[in-house]
């Protein structure tokens, strides 16, 4: 932790977010209403299958479009009002890059420098997103990993204090998609706050301190991974329908389901049902191939969400309902 | 969109990208750069004597510059670098909008305002008089490319793709060229291409530069008279400026259409 530890203040702030895009018969809905406050030194994850509302959600948090209604602040301002002051201090990443194809890496960066107020040397950046060796290297002949850390290194020249990140590592092969991890932990580690949407589960699980889950323009669920992961029971897996009796009375089990040859436990206490399960196969001398056991993920919150599509106007009560 | 927030750090850095870019394609830089500075040669080749040739070549170089440099190719670097989804990257920057337009308009309103400033010295050279009204001659050429940056940008709203720009370009050629061709028509058909800004930047070289009157090719102004000649051509221009500047800012697309 060093000295430019940033004062401990919600960075960004989202109260009563609405967006319609289009009028009439023609308007559409696709954020419906959402809070959100990203505290300094926080990385909060904005999960969502495709069409959730993240990115149109997020425009309004950069600036790029009006809230149709509610607020929005970021460092207690208003992005379009206050833009300039709002724009030095913030760092955005576009879902899609965007950069001249016929200009080199090093010419486009310095390009992107020369429109801020304080960049950081051209020349860092390049090192830190592992570019140094594409530096003269058009931007038409990278690939899609080179190109997004590119783009990253734009995002992070001007060290900002909030950062907007919309899928950042979709495209990054696993080696890149670490590396940018490892940048994304290293903002919070300064007091930065990070905004990020993503569709995958294991970066929200891995960098978020707070997620947020959207699901057809609204926020279902919000909390840490393990608070959302706590309200979902945990899972048994394991190969065959072997010939075992009572599987659903096992101590804590609440449900028992088989599709295409696997057979899915759900339970409320893993360790005793566990327990129970093998003692059980033990006594009748049952194999369990490929047995798994696992707490509750994330994963499962968000297929349970995705699962319960049935109503798109009223996703946010049936939720709310399943959860208390 | 505010039209004067505008940073000249920031412009200086975008604009040396888009030399970058303008000078990397040699097709962009032969029409950007080469092919405005062309009709200046006629000078040289027309009848050294005669006024009203010297007239017909500075308007020819002044609408090209216009035309090639400035709205060509400002339109087709709008749209490529739309395409490549630049310009919605810029605007999550410091970048303000102004900054963006003008940084892209800036390398051919370069070669517009040389090729327009060496139109004076080359016709010299050659024996004609330097322009009778100068302030006038450069207000003109201000206004001139005022308006095709208004166009390029207002066409670039409804242009699909780069190679859409070919076609969508031709409404604003035609009013120009047509403003030009019109000297040939018969007086009643005049009244009406008077109207077009082509028509009303060549009335206006004509009575800056030569001192001549509407439809003559003798210099019968003098400098004082010249303002009052310029008047209704000058509002002609500046009205399509306006127009072309209103268009420009309710149709600005910054991302290609989903």
């Amino acid at each position: 932790m060093k000295s430019t530890l940033l004062s401990d203040t919600d960075h960004i702030e989202v109260r009563g977010l609405r967006r319609v895009y289009g009028t009439g018969d023609k308007a559409f809905e696709a954020v419906r209403g959402i809070d959100l406050v990203v505290g300094a030194g926080t990385v909060v994850a904005l999960l969502g299958t495709n069409g959730a509302g993240k990115t149109s959600a997020l425009e309004v948090v950069e600036g790029l479009a009006r809230p149709t209604a509610g607020e929005v602040r970021v460092l207690g301002l208003d992005p379009v009002t206050d833009r300039a002051e709002v724009r030095r201090r913030t760092g955005v990443l576009l879902q899609t890059s965007g950069f001249p194809a016929d200009l080199t890496v090093a010419e486009a960066l310095r390009m992107w420098a020369s429109t801020m107020t304080s960049p950081r040397p051209v020349a860092d950046a390049l090192d830190e997103l592992d570019l140094a060796g594409r530096a003269d290297v058009r931007v038409r002949s990278l690939s899609g990993g080179e190109l997004r850390r590119l783009d990253l290194a734009c995002t992070l020249l001007g060290e900002p204090d909030v950062v907007l990140l919309d899928e950042p590592t979709t495209g990054l092969d696993p080696k890149s998609r670490r590396r940018v991890w490892d940048l994304i932990s290293a903002l919070r580690d300064r007091g930065r706050s990070v905004l990020l949407t993503t569709h995958h589960l294991e970066e929200a699980e891995e960098l978020a301190d707070r997620v947020a889950i959207m699901h057809a323009g609204r926020i279902v669920r919000e909390g840490t991974p393990a608070q959302l992961g706590a309200d979902q029971p945990s899972t048994i897996r394991f190969h065959g329908v072997p010939a075992l009796v009572g599987l659903g009375d096992l101590p804590g089990a609440i449900r028992v389901a088989t599709r295409s040859g696997m057979t899915t436990v759900h339970t409320r206490d893993l360790q005793t049902t566990l327990h129970a399960l093998l003692g059980h196969a033990a006594e009748t001398d049952v194999r369990l191939p490929n047995l798994e056991a696992h707490n509750a993920s994330l994963e499962s919150v968000f297929l349970a969400i995705a699962a319960g599509d049935n109503d798109p106007d009223e996703p946010a009560t049936s939720m709310e309902g399943a959860t208390r | 969109m505010t039209l004067l927030d505008i940073s000249p750090h920031r412009i200086a850095g975008l604009a040396r990208a888009n030399v970058t870019l303008v000078a990397r394609n040699r097709l962009t830089f032969i029409y950007a750069v080469v092919l405005p500075l062309l009709p200046l040669g006629l000078l040289l080749v027309g009848d050294n004597n005669s006024s009203g040739a010297a007239a017909n070549a500075v308007v020819t170089a002044l609408m090209m510059a216009a035309l090639f440099p400035v709205y060509a190719n400002l339109l087709s670097q709008f749209v490529t670098r739309r395409d490549e989804l630049v310009l919605k990257r810029l605007r999550t920057g410091e970048s303000t909008d102004a900054d963006i337009i003008v940084s892209l308009a800036l390398p051919g309103l370069v070669v517009a305002l040389t090729t327009s400033a060496l139109a004076v010295p080359i016709a010299v050279v050659l024996g004609q008089d330097p322009p009778l009204n100068p302030l006038l001659y450069g207000l003109t050429v201000v206004v001139t490319l005022l308006l095709f940056v208004a166009f390029a940008c207002w066409t670039a709203a409804w242009t699909r793709n780069a190679e859409a720009a070919q076609l969508t370009s031709m409404p604003v050629i035609v009013l120009v060229v047509l403003g030009q061709v019109a000297t040939a028509f018969p007086d009643n058909v005049r009244r009406w291409t008077d109207l077009t800004p082509g028509a009303a930047m060549a009335d206006l070289v004509r009575v800056s530069w030569f001192g001549f009157e509407t439809g003559s090719t003798d210099q019968t102004l003098a400098f004082s008279d010249s303002w009052a000649a310029a008047g209704e051509p000058l509002l002609v221009l500046t009205a399509w400026a306006v127009l072309a500047v209103f268009l420009a800012r309710r149709s600005m697309r910054w991302e290609p259409r989903s």
